[in-house]
Protein backbone atom coordinates (compact mmCIF):
# COMPACT_ATOMS: atom_id res chain seq x y z
CA UNK A 1 0.00 0.00 0.00
CA UNK A 2 1.41 3.43 -0.98
CA UNK A 3 1.06 6.18 1.71
CA UNK A 4 1.52 9.49 1.56
CA UNK A 5 4.37 11.12 4.00
CA UNK A 6 3.01 14.21 6.30
CA UNK A 7 5.98 15.87 8.31
CA UNK A 8 6.43 18.54 10.20
CA UNK A 9 9.79 20.22 12.12
CA UNK A 10 10.13 22.18 15.20
CA UNK A 11 13.36 23.04 15.12
CA UNK A 12 15.20 24.75 18.29
CA UNK A 13 18.06 27.59 17.10
CA UNK A 14 20.25 28.85 19.97
CA UNK A 15 20.51 32.68 19.52
CA UNK A 16 24.13 34.47 19.48
CA UNK A 17 23.40 37.13 22.19
CA UNK A 18 26.08 37.60 24.53
CA UNK A 19 23.72 37.32 27.82
CA UNK A 20 21.23 34.91 28.26
CA UNK A 21 17.48 35.80 28.30
CA UNK A 22 16.45 36.78 31.43
CA UNK A 23 19.89 37.64 32.91
CA UNK A 24 23.12 38.85 32.59
CA UNK A 25 25.18 35.79 32.78
CA UNK A 26 27.17 35.24 29.81
CA UNK A 27 25.63 32.29 26.85
CA UNK A 28 29.32 31.64 26.05
CA UNK A 29 30.01 27.70 25.41
CA UNK A 30 31.12 25.12 27.96
CA UNK A 31 33.19 26.67 30.87
CA UNK A 32 33.63 25.31 34.53
CA UNK A 33 30.14 23.78 35.81
CA UNK A 34 27.80 26.19 37.29
CA UNK A 35 30.11 29.35 36.93
CA UNK A 36 27.48 30.98 34.01
CA UNK A 37 24.49 31.01 36.77
CA UNK A 38 22.99 33.93 39.02
CA UNK A 39 19.76 33.70 41.54
CA UNK A 40 17.37 34.22 38.10
CA UNK A 41 18.63 31.37 36.12
CA UNK A 42 18.96 29.02 39.06
CA UNK A 43 15.45 29.66 39.84
CA UNK A 44 16.04 31.43 43.11
CA UNK A 45 12.73 32.41 44.72
CA UNK A 46 12.72 36.25 44.96
CA UNK A 47 14.59 36.74 41.25
CA UNK A 48 13.06 38.56 38.61
CA UNK A 49 13.89 37.61 35.07
CA UNK A 50 14.04 40.53 33.10
CA UNK A 51 13.82 40.04 29.18
CA UNK A 52 16.96 40.65 27.02
CA UNK A 53 16.31 43.09 23.81
CA UNK A 54 19.05 41.38 21.74
CA UNK A 55 16.55 38.13 21.71
CA UNK A 56 13.15 40.31 20.94
CA UNK A 57 15.16 41.60 17.87
CA UNK A 58 16.77 38.71 16.73
CA UNK A 59 13.26 36.84 16.60
CA UNK A 60 12.21 39.81 14.85
CA UNK A 61 15.18 39.25 12.16
CA UNK A 62 14.68 35.76 11.90
CA UNK A 63 10.67 35.99 11.47
CA UNK A 64 10.77 38.61 9.05
CA UNK A 65 13.60 36.35 6.97
CA UNK A 66 11.12 33.89 6.61
CA UNK A 67 8.32 35.95 5.72
CA UNK A 68 6.32 36.22 8.89
CA UNK A 69 3.75 38.54 10.37
CA UNK A 70 5.52 39.88 13.51
CA UNK A 71 3.18 40.52 16.64
CA UNK A 72 3.82 43.96 17.68
CA UNK A 73 2.18 42.63 20.99
CA UNK A 74 3.65 40.26 22.82
CA UNK A 75 4.03 38.05 26.13
CA UNK A 76 5.80 35.32 28.13
CA UNK A 77 4.37 32.00 29.38
CA UNK A 78 5.22 29.28 32.06
CA UNK A 79 5.39 26.14 30.63
CA UNK A 80 5.18 23.74 33.36
CA UNK A 81 6.98 20.16 34.14
CA UNK A 82 9.00 18.88 36.53
CA UNK A 83 12.48 17.54 35.62
CA UNK A 84 15.86 19.31 37.49
CA UNK A 85 17.14 20.18 33.47
CA UNK A 86 15.17 23.58 34.50
CA UNK A 87 15.12 24.49 38.24
CA UNK A 88 12.04 26.65 38.41
CA UNK A 89 9.71 23.61 37.18
CA UNK A 90 8.74 25.65 34.63
CA UNK A 91 10.09 27.02 31.36
CA UNK A 92 9.32 30.57 30.64
CA UNK A 93 8.31 30.31 26.78
CA UNK A 94 5.39 31.81 25.01
CA UNK A 95 2.33 30.31 23.95
CA UNK A 96 -0.73 32.07 22.31
CA UNK A 97 1.30 35.85 21.80
CA UNK A 98 4.34 34.21 19.94
CA UNK A 99 6.29 37.39 18.06
CA UNK A 100 6.41 35.93 14.63
CA UNK A 101 3.67 33.69 12.87
CA UNK A 102 2.57 32.57 9.57
CA UNK A 103 5.68 32.93 7.34
CA UNK A 104 7.25 30.13 4.75
CA UNK A 105 10.08 28.66 3.22
CA UNK A 106 10.58 28.15 -0.49
CA UNK A 107 11.85 25.33 -1.67
CA UNK A 108 13.58 24.88 -5.05
CA UNK A 109 10.36 23.34 -6.56
CA UNK A 110 8.15 26.61 -5.68
CA UNK A 111 6.84 24.65 -2.77
CA UNK A 112 6.31 26.63 -0.25
CA UNK A 113 6.62 24.87 3.62
CA UNK A 114 4.53 27.14 6.18
CA UNK A 115 6.24 28.37 8.98
CA UNK A 116 3.30 28.30 11.85
CA UNK A 117 5.40 30.30 14.21
CA UNK A 118 8.35 31.51 15.67
CA UNK A 119 8.37 32.27 19.42
CA UNK A 120 11.25 33.01 22.28
CA UNK A 121 12.07 30.33 25.71
CA UNK A 122 14.48 29.52 27.16
CA UNK A 123 17.10 26.40 26.84
CA UNK A 124 17.18 23.73 29.89
CA UNK A 125 20.38 22.73 31.92
CA UNK A 126 22.32 19.98 31.39
CA UNK A 127 22.19 16.77 32.90
CA UNK A 128 24.76 14.20 33.47
CA UNK A 129 23.18 10.46 35.07
CA UNK A 130 25.91 8.21 36.07
CA UNK A 131 26.19 5.27 39.24
CA UNK A 132 22.29 6.13 40.49
CA UNK A 133 22.73 9.82 40.70
CA UNK A 134 22.02 13.07 38.43
CA UNK A 135 25.03 15.79 38.17
CA UNK A 136 23.45 19.61 37.15
CA UNK A 137 25.20 21.68 35.37
CA UNK A 138 23.01 25.54 34.84
CA UNK A 139 25.36 26.90 32.27
CA UNK A 140 23.32 26.64 29.82
CA UNK A 141 20.04 27.37 31.70
CA UNK A 142 18.93 30.55 30.11
CA UNK A 143 20.52 30.78 27.03
CA UNK A 144 18.09 31.73 24.69
CA UNK A 145 16.39 29.92 21.95
CA UNK A 146 13.94 30.54 18.91
CA UNK A 147 11.66 27.59 18.24
CA UNK A 148 10.61 27.67 14.53
CA UNK A 149 7.59 25.34 13.78
CA UNK A 150 6.54 24.21 10.46
CA UNK A 151 2.94 23.22 9.19
CA UNK A 152 2.82 19.61 8.28
CA UNK A 153 3.40 20.73 4.67
CA UNK A 154 6.60 18.45 4.19
CA UNK A 155 5.84 15.16 2.47
CA UNK A 156 8.88 13.88 1.48
CA UNK A 157 12.58 12.88 3.12
CA UNK A 158 13.89 15.66 0.62
CA UNK A 159 11.95 18.04 1.23
CA UNK A 160 12.61 17.66 5.01
CA UNK A 161 16.30 18.10 4.21
CA UNK A 162 15.82 21.07 2.24
CA UNK A 163 13.78 22.87 4.58
CA UNK A 164 16.52 22.01 7.41
CA UNK A 165 19.22 23.33 5.13
CA UNK A 166 17.53 26.21 3.87
CA UNK A 167 16.26 27.44 7.34
CA UNK A 168 20.51 26.84 8.32
CA UNK A 169 21.29 28.97 5.69
CA UNK A 170 19.08 31.82 6.36
CA UNK A 171 19.87 31.97 9.88
CA UNK A 172 23.23 32.06 9.37
CA UNK A 173 22.73 34.92 6.79
CA UNK A 174 21.14 36.86 9.08
CA UNK A 175 23.38 36.52 11.87
CA UNK A 176 21.53 35.25 14.69
CA UNK A 177 23.14 32.05 15.47
CA UNK A 178 25.66 29.98 14.05
CA UNK A 179 23.69 26.90 13.41
CA UNK A 180 26.16 24.04 14.41
CA UNK A 181 23.76 21.25 14.65
CA UNK A 182 26.57 18.90 16.09
CA UNK A 183 27.31 21.65 18.91
CA UNK A 184 22.98 21.50 19.11
CA UNK A 185 22.96 25.80 18.66
CA UNK A 186 20.77 23.89 16.05
CA UNK A 187 18.14 20.62 16.87
CA UNK A 188 15.45 19.13 15.30
CA UNK A 189 12.24 17.49 16.12
CA UNK A 190 10.43 15.78 13.34
CA UNK A 191 6.53 15.28 12.92
CA UNK A 192 5.42 12.34 11.24
CA UNK A 193 2.02 10.66 10.29
CA UNK A 194 1.14 8.87 7.48
CA UNK A 195 -2.32 9.07 5.29
CA UNK A 196 -3.79 7.25 2.07
CA UNK A 197 -3.77 9.52 -0.98
CA UNK A 198 -5.97 11.95 -1.10
CA UNK A 199 -7.34 11.65 2.39
CA UNK A 200 -7.79 14.48 4.22
CA UNK A 201 -7.72 13.05 7.48
CA UNK A 202 -4.06 13.03 9.20
CA UNK A 203 -3.38 9.92 10.90
CA UNK A 204 -1.64 9.17 14.01
CA UNK A 205 1.78 11.16 14.59
CA UNK A 206 5.00 10.58 16.23
CA UNK A 207 7.86 12.91 17.21
CA UNK A 208 11.29 12.11 16.72
CA UNK A 209 13.74 14.09 18.84
CA UNK A 210 16.68 16.02 18.61
CA UNK A 211 17.90 15.26 15.60
CA UNK A 212 21.62 16.36 14.86
CA UNK A 213 22.32 16.59 11.45
CA UNK A 214 20.98 17.23 8.20
CA UNK A 215 21.77 14.12 6.28
CA UNK A 216 20.15 12.47 9.59
CA UNK A 217 16.56 14.08 9.17
CA UNK A 218 16.22 12.63 5.56
CA UNK A 219 17.24 9.47 7.23
CA UNK A 220 14.76 9.72 9.95
CA UNK A 221 12.04 10.36 7.98
CA UNK A 222 12.74 7.86 5.25
CA UNK A 223 13.13 5.11 8.49
CA UNK A 224 9.74 6.21 10.54
CA UNK A 225 8.00 6.23 7.54
CA UNK A 226 8.65 2.81 6.49
CA UNK A 227 8.35 2.06 10.23
CA UNK A 228 4.74 3.34 9.83
CA UNK A 229 3.93 2.19 6.58
CA UNK A 230 4.86 -1.52 8.33
CA UNK A 231 2.48 -1.35 10.76
CA UNK A 232 -0.32 0.18 8.80
CA UNK A 233 0.05 -2.35 6.26
CA UNK A 234 -0.22 -5.37 9.14
CA UNK A 235 -3.88 -3.96 9.75
CA UNK A 236 -2.02 -2.27 13.02
CA UNK A 237 -2.00 1.30 14.55
CA UNK A 238 0.37 3.78 15.08
CA UNK A 239 1.16 4.71 18.73
CA UNK A 240 1.67 8.25 19.58
CA UNK A 241 5.16 8.57 20.40
CA UNK A 242 7.75 10.04 21.00
CA UNK A 243 10.92 8.80 19.12
CA UNK A 244 14.69 8.34 18.94
CA UNK A 245 16.74 7.95 15.39
CA UNK A 246 19.71 6.14 16.23
CA UNK A 247 21.80 6.73 13.36
CA UNK A 248 24.08 3.67 13.79
CA UNK A 249 21.43 1.40 13.07
CA UNK A 250 19.47 3.93 11.12
CA UNK A 251 15.88 3.02 13.14
CA UNK A 252 13.61 5.02 15.00
CA UNK A 253 12.75 3.59 18.40
CA UNK A 254 10.51 4.99 20.97
CA UNK A 255 11.64 7.30 23.70
CA UNK A 256 8.31 7.63 25.74
CA UNK A 257 4.71 7.24 25.54
CA UNK A 258 3.19 11.00 25.02
CA UNK A 259 1.67 10.80 28.44
CA UNK A 260 -0.30 13.00 30.53
CA UNK A 261 2.89 14.77 31.85
CA UNK A 262 2.60 16.67 28.39
CA UNK A 263 -0.13 18.54 29.81
CA UNK A 264 2.06 21.96 30.56
CA UNK A 265 -0.42 23.94 31.96
CA UNK A 266 0.52 26.89 30.46
CA UNK A 267 0.22 30.35 31.97
CA UNK A 268 0.86 34.03 31.48
CA UNK A 269 4.26 34.56 33.67
CA UNK A 270 3.44 37.23 36.15
CA UNK A 271 7.05 37.86 36.26
CA UNK A 272 7.58 39.71 32.90
CA UNK A 273 5.15 42.30 31.83
CA UNK A 274 4.05 41.92 28.41
CA UNK A 275 5.81 43.99 25.83
CA UNK A 276 5.15 45.81 22.16
CA UNK A 277 7.13 46.59 19.46
CA UNK A 278 6.04 49.01 17.82
CA UNK A 279 5.64 48.89 13.78
CA UNK A 280 8.63 51.75 13.29
CA UNK A 281 11.39 49.78 15.15
CA UNK A 282 10.12 46.29 13.12
CA UNK A 283 10.76 48.69 9.86
CA UNK A 284 13.81 49.19 11.13
CA UNK A 285 14.73 45.89 12.15
CA UNK A 286 13.52 45.10 8.21
CA UNK A 287 15.98 47.44 6.68
CA UNK A 288 18.94 45.87 9.14
CA UNK A 289 18.65 42.88 7.24
CA UNK A 290 21.54 41.87 5.08
CA UNK A 291 20.68 40.03 0.78
CA UNK A 292 19.29 36.83 1.72
CA UNK A 293 20.56 33.92 0.77
CA UNK A 294 18.56 33.17 -2.11
CA UNK A 295 18.30 36.44 -3.93
CA UNK A 296 21.82 36.52 -3.70
CA UNK A 297 21.90 33.10 -5.44
CA UNK A 298 19.59 34.82 -8.23
CA UNK A 299 22.20 37.94 -8.37
CA UNK A 300 24.80 35.88 -8.95
CA UNK A 301 23.43 33.68 -11.80
CA UNK A 302 21.24 36.69 -13.57
CA UNK A 303 23.68 39.45 -12.46
CA UNK A 304 27.05 38.54 -12.56
CA UNK A 305 26.48 36.01 -14.90
CA UNK A 306 28.11 33.07 -12.83
CA UNK A 307 27.46 29.35 -13.83
CA UNK A 308 24.54 28.02 -11.61
CA UNK A 309 27.21 25.81 -10.08
CA UNK A 310 29.92 28.09 -9.00
CA UNK A 311 27.48 30.64 -7.78
CA UNK A 312 26.04 27.81 -5.22
CA UNK A 313 29.20 26.95 -4.27
CA UNK A 314 29.78 30.63 -3.42
CA UNK A 315 26.60 31.75 -1.87
CA UNK A 316 26.20 28.94 0.50
CA UNK A 317 28.62 30.13 2.47
CA UNK A 318 28.26 33.77 4.42
CA UNK A 319 32.30 34.84 4.79
CA UNK A 320 32.57 32.90 0.99
CA UNK A 321 29.87 35.25 -0.68
CA UNK A 322 31.72 38.58 1.74
CA UNK A 323 34.88 37.69 0.28
CA UNK A 324 33.84 36.71 -3.08
CA UNK A 325 31.76 40.57 -2.96
CA UNK A 326 34.58 42.61 -1.26
CA UNK A 327 37.17 41.17 -4.34
CA UNK A 328 35.05 42.43 -6.51
CA UNK A 329 34.00 46.07 -5.17
CA UNK A 330 38.38 45.71 -5.33
CA UNK A 331 38.09 45.70 -9.32
CA UNK A 332 38.31 42.38 -9.89
CA UNK A 333 36.70 40.26 -12.80
CA UNK A 334 33.58 38.24 -11.56
CA UNK A 335 35.05 35.08 -13.88
CA UNK A 336 38.38 35.44 -12.51
CA UNK A 337 38.02 35.68 -8.64
CA UNK A 338 34.78 33.15 -8.78
CA UNK A 339 37.01 30.10 -10.41
CA UNK A 340 39.85 31.01 -8.20
CA UNK A 341 37.60 31.08 -5.12
CA UNK A 342 35.87 27.65 -5.99
CA UNK A 343 39.16 25.93 -7.52
CA UNK A 344 42.24 27.18 -5.04
CA UNK A 345 41.10 28.52 -2.08
CA UNK A 346 38.75 25.95 -1.98
CA UNK A 347 41.14 23.11 -2.56
CA UNK A 348 42.73 23.66 0.93
CA UNK A 349 39.72 23.52 2.44
CA UNK A 350 38.24 19.84 3.05
CA UNK A 351 35.60 20.46 5.40
CA UNK A 352 32.16 22.18 5.18
CA UNK A 353 33.16 23.62 8.40
CA UNK A 354 36.25 25.19 7.43
CA UNK A 355 34.42 26.83 4.23
CA UNK A 356 31.76 28.13 6.89
CA UNK A 357 34.66 29.69 8.76
CA UNK A 358 36.83 30.65 5.19
CA UNK A 359 39.84 31.86 7.93
CA UNK A 360 41.93 32.55 5.19
CA UNK A 361 45.50 34.63 5.37
CA UNK A 362 44.87 36.95 2.58
CA UNK A 363 42.57 39.93 2.70
CA UNK A 364 39.85 40.89 -0.34
CA UNK A 365 42.33 43.21 -1.38
CA UNK A 366 45.44 41.44 -1.60
CA UNK A 367 43.10 38.64 -3.77
CA UNK A 368 41.98 41.53 -5.74
CA UNK A 369 45.59 42.46 -7.08
CA UNK A 370 46.36 38.93 -8.46
CA UNK A 371 43.36 38.77 -9.65
CA UNK A 372 43.74 41.54 -11.68
CA UNK A 373 46.72 40.38 -13.13
CA UNK A 374 44.92 37.76 -14.55
CA UNK A 375 42.48 40.24 -15.65
CA UNK A 376 44.79 41.90 -17.74
CA UNK A 377 46.48 38.88 -18.92
CA UNK A 378 49.96 39.93 -17.64
CA UNK A 379 49.63 36.78 -15.92
CA UNK A 380 48.03 33.24 -17.11
CA UNK A 381 45.63 31.60 -14.72
CA UNK A 382 48.16 28.49 -14.04
CA UNK A 383 50.43 31.16 -12.89
CA UNK A 384 47.75 33.06 -11.10
CA UNK A 385 46.30 29.27 -9.33
CA UNK A 386 50.21 28.23 -8.19
CA UNK A 387 51.05 31.76 -6.87
CA UNK A 388 47.88 32.57 -4.96
CA UNK A 389 48.60 28.72 -3.38
CA UNK A 390 51.89 30.59 -2.35
CA UNK A 391 49.46 33.77 -1.10
CA UNK A 392 47.18 31.40 0.69
CA UNK A 393 49.68 29.45 2.46
CA UNK A 394 52.59 32.40 3.87
CA UNK A 395 49.86 35.09 4.28
CA UNK A 396 52.01 36.97 1.70
CA UNK A 397 50.89 39.75 -0.97
CA UNK A 398 51.25 38.81 -4.80
CA UNK A 399 54.58 41.39 -5.05
CA UNK A 400 56.59 38.38 -2.68
CA UNK A 401 55.68 35.78 -5.87
CA UNK A 402 55.61 37.94 -8.86
CA UNK A 403 58.32 40.46 -9.83
CA UNK A 404 57.24 43.94 -11.96
CA UNK A 405 60.12 42.31 -14.61
CA UNK A 406 58.27 39.01 -14.42
CA UNK A 407 55.23 40.47 -15.91
CA UNK A 408 56.41 42.09 -19.26
CA UNK A 409 54.29 39.76 -21.70
CA UNK A 410 56.16 37.73 -24.08
CA UNK A 411 55.24 39.60 -27.81
CA UNK A 412 53.23 37.68 -30.36
CA UNK A 413 56.44 36.60 -32.67
CA UNK A 414 59.11 35.68 -29.48
CA UNK A 415 56.01 33.40 -28.75
CA UNK A 416 55.88 32.15 -32.79
CA UNK A 417 59.78 31.23 -32.39
CA UNK A 418 59.04 29.38 -29.39
CA UNK A 419 56.72 27.17 -30.86
CA UNK A 420 59.06 26.59 -33.48
CA UNK A 421 61.26 25.80 -31.43
CA UNK A 422 58.95 23.34 -29.23
CA UNK A 423 58.70 21.46 -32.55
CA UNK A 424 61.54 20.99 -33.57
CA UNK A 425 62.60 19.95 -29.91
CA UNK A 426 60.43 17.60 -30.24
CA UNK A 427 59.48 15.66 -33.62
CA UNK A 428 58.47 12.93 -32.59
CA UNK A 429 55.26 14.49 -30.74
CA UNK A 430 54.55 16.90 -33.47
CA UNK A 431 53.97 13.79 -35.53
CA UNK A 432 51.93 12.51 -33.47
CA UNK A 433 49.89 15.08 -33.56
CA UNK A 434 50.41 15.41 -37.14
CA UNK A 435 48.66 11.23 -36.97
CA UNK A 436 45.72 12.53 -34.63
CA UNK A 437 47.73 11.27 -31.19
CA UNK A 438 46.08 15.10 -29.94
CA UNK A 439 47.02 14.47 -26.35
CA UNK A 440 50.92 14.73 -28.10
CA UNK A 441 50.74 18.99 -27.86
CA UNK A 442 51.05 18.56 -24.30
CA UNK A 443 54.99 17.65 -24.72
CA UNK A 444 55.37 21.29 -26.77
CA UNK A 445 53.07 22.73 -23.82
CA UNK A 446 55.69 21.94 -21.71
CA UNK A 447 58.49 22.97 -23.39
CA UNK A 448 57.07 26.36 -23.58
CA UNK A 449 56.24 26.51 -19.88
CA UNK A 450 59.63 25.36 -19.06
CA UNK A 451 61.04 28.32 -21.25
CA UNK A 452 58.79 30.75 -20.29
CA UNK A 453 58.62 30.28 -16.41
CA UNK A 454 54.88 29.30 -17.23
CA UNK A 455 54.52 33.26 -18.19
CA UNK A 456 53.04 32.07 -21.93
CA UNK A 457 49.72 32.36 -23.11
CA UNK A 458 48.64 29.02 -23.34
CA UNK A 459 45.54 29.47 -25.99
CA UNK A 460 47.77 31.71 -28.12
CA UNK A 461 50.88 28.95 -28.16
CA UNK A 462 47.90 26.19 -28.95
CA UNK A 463 46.98 28.11 -32.16
CA UNK A 464 50.20 28.79 -33.01
CA UNK A 465 51.49 25.39 -32.55
CA UNK A 466 48.74 23.69 -34.55
CA UNK A 467 48.99 25.97 -37.73
CA UNK A 468 52.89 25.34 -37.40
CA UNK A 469 52.69 21.51 -37.00
CA UNK A 470 49.64 21.62 -40.09
CA UNK A 471 52.01 23.56 -42.19
CA UNK B 1 -8.29 25.49 33.18
CA UNK B 2 -7.91 27.67 36.30
CA UNK B 3 -9.51 30.57 34.38
CA UNK B 4 -12.32 29.34 32.43
CA UNK B 5 -13.91 27.26 35.44
CA UNK B 6 -13.34 30.18 37.51
CA UNK B 7 -15.11 32.18 35.14
CA UNK B 8 -17.68 30.12 35.11
CA UNK B 9 -18.06 30.18 38.52
CA UNK B 10 -18.04 33.61 38.97
CA UNK B 11 -20.50 34.06 36.70
CA UNK B 12 -22.57 31.39 38.61
CA UNK B 13 -21.92 32.98 41.75
CA UNK B 14 -23.37 36.72 40.09
CA UNK B 15 -26.51 34.56 39.51
CA UNK B 16 -26.67 33.34 42.80
CA UNK B 17 -25.75 29.25 42.01
CA UNK B 18 -23.05 28.17 43.22
CA UNK B 19 -21.13 25.25 41.35
CA UNK B 20 -18.04 23.54 42.09
CA UNK B 21 -15.11 25.44 40.32
CA UNK B 22 -13.04 22.26 40.02
CA UNK B 23 -13.82 18.30 39.72
CA UNK B 24 -12.28 15.49 41.95
CA UNK B 25 -10.55 13.79 38.14
CA UNK B 26 -9.07 17.39 38.01
CA UNK B 27 -7.43 17.12 41.66
CA UNK B 28 -6.56 13.37 40.69
CA UNK B 29 -5.20 14.43 37.43
CA UNK B 30 -2.65 17.44 39.40
CA UNK B 31 -2.07 14.80 42.14
CA UNK B 32 -0.41 13.12 39.21
CA UNK B 33 1.67 15.40 37.41
CA UNK B 34 2.88 16.21 41.15
CA UNK B 35 3.99 12.62 41.78
CA UNK B 36 1.88 12.99 44.69
CA UNK B 37 -0.58 10.14 45.87
CA UNK B 38 -3.33 10.52 47.87
CA UNK B 39 -6.05 8.01 49.28
CA UNK B 40 -10.13 8.25 48.18
CA UNK B 41 -10.90 10.43 51.39
CA UNK B 42 -7.83 12.95 50.99
CA UNK B 43 -9.07 13.80 47.36
CA UNK B 44 -12.75 14.53 48.45
CA UNK B 45 -11.05 16.74 50.97
CA UNK B 46 -8.63 18.61 48.65
CA UNK B 47 -11.33 18.99 46.16
CA UNK B 48 -13.35 20.91 48.91
CA UNK B 49 -10.56 22.70 49.86
CA UNK B 50 -9.08 23.64 46.12
CA UNK B 51 -12.58 24.94 45.47
CA UNK B 52 -13.21 27.18 48.12
CA UNK B 53 -9.90 28.86 47.86
CA UNK B 54 -10.68 29.20 43.89
CA UNK B 55 -13.74 30.53 44.73
CA UNK B 56 -12.05 33.29 46.91
CA UNK B 57 -9.39 34.10 44.20
CA UNK B 58 -12.61 34.54 41.96
CA UNK B 59 -13.88 37.25 43.93
CA UNK B 60 -11.26 39.63 42.01
CA UNK B 61 -12.78 38.54 39.02
CA UNK B 62 -15.93 39.94 39.98
CA UNK B 63 -13.96 43.41 41.17
CA UNK B 64 -12.77 43.81 37.85
CA UNK B 65 -14.76 45.06 34.86
CA UNK B 66 -13.82 42.31 32.39
CA UNK B 67 -12.36 39.98 34.73
CA UNK B 68 -8.70 38.62 34.88
CA UNK B 69 -8.06 38.92 31.23
CA UNK B 70 -8.51 42.64 31.19
CA UNK B 71 -5.49 42.92 33.63
CA UNK B 72 -3.56 41.36 30.76
CA UNK B 73 -4.32 43.77 28.35
CA UNK B 74 -3.80 47.23 29.44
CA UNK B 75 -1.52 48.69 27.70
CA UNK B 76 -0.31 50.63 30.14
CA UNK B 77 0.92 47.53 31.85
CA UNK B 78 3.13 46.84 28.89
CA UNK B 79 6.61 47.59 27.85
CA UNK B 80 8.17 48.84 25.06
CA UNK B 81 11.13 47.30 22.84
CA UNK B 82 12.88 50.55 24.28
CA UNK B 83 12.66 49.33 28.03
CA UNK B 84 14.26 45.95 27.58
CA UNK B 85 17.51 44.65 29.21
CA UNK B 86 20.34 45.57 26.97
CA UNK B 87 22.58 42.93 26.01
CA UNK B 88 25.60 43.29 28.20
CA UNK B 89 27.39 40.56 30.31
CA UNK B 90 27.12 41.07 34.02
CA UNK B 91 29.59 38.88 36.08
CA UNK B 92 28.11 35.69 37.40
CA UNK B 93 27.92 34.36 41.04
CA UNK B 94 30.97 32.42 42.23
CA UNK B 95 30.19 28.55 42.13
CA UNK B 96 30.65 28.25 45.92
CA UNK B 97 27.39 30.69 45.99
CA UNK B 98 25.56 28.80 43.67
CA UNK B 99 25.98 25.54 45.83
CA UNK B 100 25.96 27.47 48.66
CA UNK B 101 22.61 25.68 49.55
CA UNK B 102 23.13 22.35 47.86
CA UNK B 103 24.76 19.34 48.20
CA UNK B 104 27.37 19.73 44.98
CA UNK B 105 30.00 17.46 43.54
CA UNK B 106 32.81 19.00 41.21
CA UNK B 107 30.73 22.37 40.74
CA UNK B 108 27.72 20.12 39.64
CA UNK B 109 24.30 20.12 41.61
CA UNK B 110 24.24 16.38 42.49
CA UNK B 111 20.63 15.24 42.55
CA UNK B 112 19.05 11.79 42.59
CA UNK B 113 19.00 10.17 40.19
CA UNK B 114 16.09 11.37 37.74
CA UNK B 115 15.25 10.01 33.97
CA UNK B 116 12.61 11.04 31.83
Amino acid sequence: MNYEIVCGIETHIELATKTKIFCGCTTEFGGEPNTHCCPVCTGQPGSLPILNQKVVEYAIKAGLALNCKINTKSHMDRKNYVYPDLPKAYQISQYDEPLCEKGYIELDSGKRIGITRIHIEEDAGKLIHESGLTYIDYNRSGVPLIEIVSEPDISSAEEAKEYAEKLQLIMRYIGISDCKMQEGSMRCDVNLSLRKPGDPRFGVRTEIKNINSLSFIQKAVMAEAERQADILDAGGTVVQQTMRYDEGTNSVTPMRDKENSDDYRYFPDPDILRFCVDDKKVEEIRESLPELPFDKLKRYMNVLGLSEATAKQIFRYRMVAEFFEDTLAEGASVKNTANLIVVTIFSNMDTEEEKELFAIRISAAQFAALVKLADEKKINIGVAQSTLQKMLESGKPVEEFIKPEDLVGISDEALESLCKEAIDANPEAAANVRNGKDKAINVMFGYIMKKTGGKADIRKAEVLLRKLIRQ
Amino acid sequence: MFVSSGDLTAAAVRKGVRIMAISKTEIEKLAKLAKLSFTDEELERFTAEFDEIIAFADTVNQSIEGGTEQIRSVDARMVSFDDLRPDEVVPSLPNDKILSNVEGYNGFFKVERSKK
